[in-house]
């Protein structure tokens, strides 16, 4: 069974006596490893999605399944504990703690897993070192550039081994250079840990750059297509 | 370590939130340390007249004598086990009136078995009571002791002789054979003198022209009675009951009345100066939640972000009640510190020449001030938790 799978998935929101329907029954299968990236207007569902695989949204219909794990059936503590372990999230903004240096930025997600922090110290680091912040480790947040701290969020993104990665405009922050190089550490770490990866983005540079894309138009899906496979960069 | 990170954050809110606490335990602590002397005080005065019968002349009668035979009279009724006559002075006569959370400085002529006898039993740090049979012989209360500066083998005159004392002012010099152990109660400000003595300072204090006439070895200003051994309250107001019915010209005090006095007038002091002390805590918790609020309100984003990767709502509400619980606990220990401080600075610096004690800072007190402002803390933080707990994370992580 696929990585993700998307049944009739719908997403509705009353505003008013209005009904928006942010998403209208998608289905999709993503199976692990691929790099999807998800592009549309503003207000073509794209966030809607991507809050519904990170489970920070519940369906108003449709079913939706990680891992082969219906998420429908799950009651809230379930839904925190499969964004804990199975889900990793980058936003545009990074959203790391300030209070924090890079090493606890990227043991964040590792306080709320049993056991997370005993044995999730050394992955934080070897990521971190994958990543190339290994001389950053202690510094704080504030004193790092916007590249560099959403390479902290990427670290963060996956310090629970996650099976799917979720990505929202990540590289909106940042200049066409860094952007290109995060986009090619993406790609490295997909390729290297066959870690499923769904970018939502408005930039189709960066879209162009994923193995498939998917186009979302009013909740619905416009077009699925395949992308041929660039060269990875060296790093 | 983030909890106290989270605290430091916002060093001058911080300060003046637990500082609002500190007031609250600070307030708390002298003044329930006020209330636990009192409370102390009161206690002693439950277990003296607990355990025994108070008997004086009737209502109505002028002197406050009785005849030494009522000793013998009381003795026959059922159920008594001994009886004592005894008498008191002030021992610094003439002095100010002035408010007092204590009993002032007192002669108490008695006889040293009654002691065996008492609930509230005196113990000595140094040598012993007064004997019954010698003469000029006193043990002092710690209190007096200091506040006189007085040791076993030196003398002091009592009465003490007031600054205006007319020429006919009498008094005696004894020699201090004993210094007891505090009790925290009434004893401290007792100077213990035998019925000899007591008898000899009872003509001294009768005018002049009744001296000659009155025997005063036939006469006592009270008697002390006691059950056996053990004997219940109401045993003991069975017997006053007795006393009453059976020996004329005496009136037999039941001591539950005078229990229940002690009692309730303990209970009010504590009342009101607990209350007091409990509403400065109180809006010192209003500050925490304000706070809390504030911080809530400040780490939306933080909050989202905690929820996204995997933070249950018990996890977010858990980190904000800690840190909630730390602002209480860190106001309780210093608000307590500064608390202790005062007291011990009026007990022994600033201490009154009576050498009296004001303050009393026990286990309970302790526990009770800083585990109310821990807890204060945590019921403070309640609210903002559960607010940050409920945040949607989608709405969170959007805040700008």
């Amino acid at each position: 069974m696929a990585n993700v799978r998307l049944i009739e998935l719908t997403k509705h929101y009353k505003r008013g006596s209005e009904i928006i329907r942010a998403l209208d029954g998608v289905t999709l299968d993503i199976e692990r490893g691929e790099f999807v990236a998800v592009v549309g207007r503003s207000g073509s569902g794209k966030t809607t999605l991507l809050d519904l695989l990170g489970l920070l949204l519940k369906p108003t219909a449709g079913s939706l399944f990680i891992d082969d794990i219906d998420t429908s059936q799950l009651g809230d503590r379930q839904r925190a504990q499969m964004r804990a372990r199975r889900v990793g999230f980058v936003f545009q903004e990074y959203n790391l703690l300030s209070g924090m240096n890079v090493l606890e930025n990227v043991m964040l997600p590792l306080r709320y897993v049993k056991d997370g922090k005993a044995s999730g110290k050394q992955r934080a680091l070897e990521l971190i070192e994958r990543v190339g912040l290994t001389d950053r480790i202690k510094h704080r947040t504030t004193e790092l550039s916007g590249g560099q701290m959403q390479r902290v969020a990427i670290a963060r993104s996956m310090v629970n081994q996650p099976s799917l990665i979720l990505l929202d405009e990540p590289t909106g922050a940042v200049d066409t250079e860094t952007a290109q190089q995060l986009v090619d550490l993406l790609k490295r770490l997909n390729s290297e840990d066959q870690v499923t990866i769904v970018l939502v983005t408005h930039d189709l540079d960066l879209a162009g750059q994923a193995r498939r894309q998917i186009k979302l138009k009013d909740g619905k899906v416009l077009t699925d297509e395949w992308l041929p496979e660039k060269e990875l960069l060296p790093a | 370590m983030e909890i106290i990170r989270n605290v430091g954050r916002h060093k001058l809110r911080s300060f003046l939130t637990i500082s609002g606490i500190v007031i609250g335990v600070l307030a708390l602590t002298t003044m329930g340390a006020l209330a636990e002397n009192f409370n102390a005080l009161i206690d002693g005065g439950v277990k003296y007249f607990g355990g025994s019968i108070q008997v004086g002349p009737p209502d109505g009668q002028a002197a406050n004598l009785l005849p030494m035979s009522k000793i013998d009279e009381i003795k026959k009724v059922g159920g008594v086990e001994a009886a004592f006559p005894g008498y008191q002075f002030a021992a610094k006569p003439g002095g100010a009136i002035v408010v007092s959370f204590g009993i002032p400085d007192t002669i108490v002529a008695g006889d040293p078995d009654e002691n065996n006898y008492s609930a509230l039993k005196v113990t000595y740090a140094q040598g012993r009571p007064a004997s019954a049979s010698s003469h000029g012989e006193v043990a002092l209360g710690s209190p007096i002791a200091h506040e006189f500066n007085k040791k076993v083998g030196d003398t002091i005159d009592l009465p003490v002789r007031p600054a205006d004392a007319k020429p006919d002012f009498v008094n005696h010099s004894f020699t201090v054979v004993g210094v007891l152990n505090e009790t925290k109660t009434a004893p401290d400000s007792f100077a213990y003198i035998n019925i000899a003595d007591g008898q000899m300072l009872l003509r001294d204090s009768l005018p002049a022209s009744l001296q000659s006439s009155i025997d005063v070895t036939q006469i006592t200003e009270g008697i002390s009675v006691y059950g056996k051994p053990g004997s219940s309250l109401s045993n003991l107001d069975k017997i006053a009951d007795r006393i009453n019915s059976q020996v004329t010209g005496v009136k037999a005090t039941k001591p539950s009345d005078l229990v229940n006095g002690f009692k309730s007038g303990g209970a009010i002091f504590t009342a009101i100066t607990t209350a007091a002390a409990l509403l400065a805590l109180i809006i010192g918790g209003l500050s925490v939640v304000n706070t809390m609020f504030m911080s809530v309100a400040e780490r939306v984003r933080e909050i989202g972000l905690k929820k996204a990767v995997g933070a249950t709502t018990f996890n977010v509400m858990g980190e904000f009640l800690l840190e909630a619980t730390l602002i209480g606990l860190i106001g309780g220990l210093i608000g307590y510190g500064l608390g202790v401080l005062i007291v011990v600075a009026r007990n022994t610096l600033f201490a009154p020449a009576d050498g009296s004690t004001l303050f009393l800072i026990t286990p309970a007190l302790t526990i009770f001030a800083i585990g109310f402002a821990t807890v204060l803390g945590a019921v403070a933080g309640v609210l903002p938790a559960w607010r940050a707990a409920r945040l949607d994370p989608v709405i969170a992580l959007r805040n700008e």
